[in-house]
């Protein structure tokens, strides 16, 4: 399947030179599907673990934004429990000028910044509001069962 | 060489999900995730209105969906949990017959599972079913 020469610019940057913590490799059968990593950031609730997540490129990439979600359950005020990410970027902020590593970038630097005030996950985003230091042991607790192994 | 765009299942079936939560077409048939965290979107519930002319006008009648790995290029199972009476239905479990639904036998990507309750839908009017005597409304399988 030929893909743009965009698209295979940003894989071979992505594999050449990742970026610390990220790694993102096409699937062999659909180069707009990519198997994503991230490494739970050392200064969040997250450290530690290691987040698969999957990414697709639409059609319209890059004048849309790229679909993306967790597959590791993470408890975050801004992922919900399919995994579903709240972002701006991924949203209304998209602009062509972003590329999949700065997606991915944000995404680790959500984790190490949780924004309660954007939720999407409703329960989470009370918890952090009403006992920070609770819903960060909760967001531990989860890293270790599921991101863990 | 093909260019084709071929968006994986799950990002297919996020997007039936979200088609879904907004409710689809005037309300005569509906889906959703079977349990909110199952990440995996593999078993969904849908609900059919008995279609007006049929036996089964205005009840409620609801089903299990079940996409496999294999989703949307393959089709998924479907079972009605209320008991009905239909040519295509196994009356010991109430699974949907593939072979003898349209939509299942020919199914392709372009496919939904919208597409499917609507077209389950229709075939409680076709000629081999309206007429066809019914167990009592809210009986199960």
């Amino acid at each position: 399947m030929a893909v743009s020469s965009r698209i295979q610019k940003e894989t071979q940057r992505m594999l050449q030179k990742p970026d610390p913590g990220i790694s993102a490799t096409p699937h062999e059968d659909n180069l707009r599907y990519f198997n994503v990593i991230i490494a739970g950031p050392q200064d969040s609730a997250y450290d530690g673990g290691v987040y698969k997540l999957e990414l697709f490129l639409p059609e319209e990439y890059p004048m849309t934004p790229p679909k993306v979600r967790f597959l590791t359950k993470i408890y975050h005020p801004n992922v919900d429990r399919l995994g579903r990410i709240c972002l701006d970027i991924l949203k209304d902020k998209w602009s062509p000028a972003l590329q999949i590593r700065t997606v991915l970038i944000s995404i680790q630097a959500l984790m190490s910044a949780p924004n309660p005030d954007d939720p999407l996950n409703n329960e989470a985003a009370e918890h952090w509001k009403r006992n920070e230091k609770e819903a960060l042991d909760m967001a531990k607790s989860w890293n270790r069962q599921y991101a863990m192994n | 060489m093909s260019s084709q765009v071929i968006v994986p299942r799950n990002f297919v079936l996020l997007e039936e999900l979200e088609k879904g939560e907004k409710g689809v077409g005037d309300g005569s048939v509906s889906y959703g995730l079977a349990d909110g965290n199952d990440n995996t979107l593999t078993t969904w519930n849908g609900m059919i209105v008995g279609p007006h002319g049929s036996q089964l006008e205005g009840r409620i009648l609801s089903l299990v969906i079940t996409c496999g790995e294999r989703y949307p290029d393959e089709s998924p199972k479907v079972r009605f949990q209320s008991r009905v009476n239909l040519n295509f239905v196994d009356q010991h479990n109430g699974a949907v017959d593939s072979r003898s639904v349209s939509i299942l036998s020919h199914w392709n990507r372009s496919c939904t599972m919208e597409k499917l309750l609507q077209e389950l839908r229709r075939e409680m009017c076709s000629s081999h079913n309206r007429r066809l005597p019914q167990p009592p409304d809210g009986a199960m399988f």
